[in-house]
């Protein structure tokens, strides 16, 4: 059980330059990195694991600082991007490697029991390359697991699992979370996993922290463009494309409602209805299917909203024209700027 | 199929086979001609089973040194970036691209019994010209690059989060290195020492210079002998038939080389398979 503390962490890999960075992961919890591609996240994660040298800063396992340690003495269980599994070893030989490495008389059988944990007993004597996405997964968290790591950090865990397996790892996690008592760092693109598993979330960007925030705080705003992307919303605006929006007769009250990073126009702002047109019109350009239900595109001008409707069926065709609104107070404004310290 | 890919893959087929035919015939020619009389007669006569014994001691010990000492640089070149590395690579090629005999001259003239070189190596007990030691040198002069060369791309195909995450786990920098590292390039080292050897025991011109006869010098304690090589070179003036039935014989060797470390390439080498700590 331990508090990984990241005090003013920097590190610098070629031109780029991370930090200063600051953040703290409680035992027991997650803390998940967001950040578009080049942000600095698994530079973060190395940088903390001990594979890049820091260039400030101090990390902290209970207070004990451990930059100065080599990798191999931090005892941080970290799984890379690419889960660094030994493709010369066996699914068993894997999760036994940090335990024989450790000199432990009983190493065969508390890999099993990890083995045993991750329901791989049926998949111990293959090779990684024999394994599924999911599996290989499994196999690089029991050996994480078993070196009795202080801390975990995990680079992208669930990246490219279909969603069952994801679910599957997302309660195995929450359960060893609560279990293992350890703090879990990670990074991830998908904001399932993030609100399944996190109680705070880092938004990285340009090698800084933009958002330290719980992911309830994270969903309320304020929003930039990525957290926005990462939230899922779809109709995002530039201000300049609000500008030079062409025959959207709605475009004066979106701009009017839009922060300097432009605006988020949420599928329950926008009001539409077949049939009779209203002051404001659009048509139907795409009909999709998803599990919530159907996703209309309706292009108003040059600007294109994508709105659910529940319905079985999606009650208009593609080229029918409908009638439009937005609600103002449902629209959110985007931040140009970092806005940090939300609670 | 259209036409004109039925004819470029009759014609690559075609030309394809001539080059593969042209690798097989030879030995086949060799093997007919040599026939079963030929190659029992070479592995009864003492002055080739002499050579061939010695030609396998040199080429053991060559090899030996050329893994002690071309798999460090094979690293070196794999990992690290320096200044000259680019010079360095070059250097390494030299030997597959100079003439062999050329090489024999270069290194008899470093390594002449009136030389301060040899001079200095026979003082340590380690005489170069007409000893097994100059067997040695040249093949370790002629093969090693292949140790090198495949060794450096062996490392260099090794994951770089593999490292990463055994270093995680609890591994020092030597043991990531001979748990992860080394496995996961053994099969490139051992393809290169298998070149290595190939091109060790089929050398002839390095040898003809530096050690024409080889006199007994410690490790080979035998009669003089030469390797095997310049045995079937001094014979194919003499008697054509004992040449040729030594030639096959020298190959039935050298595949059953091959075989034997590619069975244990298959099925041995736990170490290298994940059973390091079994």
């Amino acid at each position: 059980m331990s508090l990984l503390e990241v005090v003013d962490l920097r590190a610098d890999r070629g031109s780029f330059r991370l930090g200063p960075v600051r953040l703290e992961v409680p035992p027991g919890s997650a803390t998940v990195l967001l950040g578009p591609s080049g942000a600095g996240k698994t530079t973060l994660l190395r940088a903390i694991a001990g594979s890049l040298p820091l260039a400030g800063g101090s990390v902290r396992l209970d207070g004990a600082a451990v930059e100065a340690l080599p990798v191999e003495r931090r005892r941080f269980g970290f799984v890379p991007p690419n889960l660094g599994l030994f493709p010369q070893r066996r699914v068993r030989d894997n999760v036994r490697y940090p335990l024989a490495l450790a000199g432990a008389p009983d190493a065969a059988a508390k890999a099993a029991n990890w083995i045993e944990r991750f329901g791989l007993t049926d998949l111990r004597d293959r090779y990684p390359h024999e394994l599924s996405s999911g599996q290989r997964q499994r196999v690089a968290m029991a050996r994480a697991l078993a070196a009795e790591p202080r801390a975990l950090l995990w680079d992208e865990p669930l990246a490219a699992l279909d969603v069952e397996s994801r679910d599957v790892l997302v309660r195995l996690l929450r359960d060893l979370l609560e279990t293992e008592r350890l703090p879990l760092l990670l990074v991830t693109h998908d904001p399932t996993t993030a609100f399944a598993l996190a109680s705070r979330v880092v938004v990285l960007d340009s090698g800084t922290v933009r958002r330290d925030c719980t992911p309830e705080a994270l969903a309320r705003g304020p929003l930039d463009r990525f957290v926005a992307r990462f939230l899922g919303y779809e109709n995002l605006y530039s201000a300049s494309e609000l500008a030079r929006a062409e025959g959207a007769s709605l475009a004066p009250r979106l701009i009017a409602a839009a922060g300097p990073g432009g605006l988020v126009v949420p599928p329950e702002a926008v009001r539409w209805r077949p049939g009779p047109e209203g002051p404001h019109a659009a048509q139907v350009a795409a009909l999709r299917w998803t599990a919530a239900g159907w996703v209309v595109a309706l292009r108003h001008g040059s600007l294109t909203f994508h709105v659910a409707t529940p319905g079985a069926t999606p009650g208009v065709r593609i080229g029918d024209r409908v009638g439009i609104d937005v609600e103002p107070a449902e629209l959110k404004p985007l931040t140009g700027v970092p806005s940090n310290g939300s609670p | 199929m259209h036409r004109t890919a039925i004819a470029a893959r009759t014609l690559a087929g075609i030309l394809s086979a001539s080059l593969i035919g042209l690798f097989v015939l030879p030995v086949v020619a060799l093997f007919l001609y040599a026939g079963g009389s030929g190659l029992a007669f070479a592995a009864g006569d003492p002055g080739f089973r002499t050579a061939l014994e010695f030609t396998l001691l040199a080429s053991a010990l060559a090899v030996g040194l050329g893994l002690l000492t071309g798999v460090p640089l094979g690293y070196v070149l794999a990992r690290y970036r320096f200044p000259g590395r680019g010079v360095l690579e070059s250097v390494v090629t030299i030997p597959v691209v100079i003439p062999h005999l050329v090489v024999g001259i270069g290194l008899l003239l470093l390594f002449a019994p009136n030389s301060p070189v040899g001079r200095f190596t026979a003082a340590l007990g380690i005489p170069i010209f007409d000893a097994v030691w100059g067997v040695v040198l040249v093949m370790l002069y002629v093969g090693a690059s292949y140790v090198v060369l495949t060794s450096q791309l062996a490392f260099r195909s090794v994951d770089e989060e593999v490292l990463e995450a055994a270093r995680s786990l609890g591994a020092g920098p030597g043991e990531a290195f001979a748990t992860v590292t080394l496995p996961a390039a053994a099969r490139g080292i051992l393809t290169g020492a298998l070149l290595m050897w190939a091109r060790g025991v089929s050398e002839v011109g390095g040898f003809l210079i530096l050690a024409y006869a080889v006199y007994p010098t410690p490790p080979w304690n035998g009669p003089v002998t030469d390797a095997a090589s310049v045995w079937i070179y001094n014979y194919w003036g003499i008697d054509p038939t004992a040449a040729v039935g030594a030639s096959a014989l020298l190959v039935l060797v050298a595949l059953a080389i091959f075989l034997v470390v590619r069975l244990l390439d298959r099925t041995g080498f736990a170490w290298a398979r994940g059973g390091f700590f079994s």
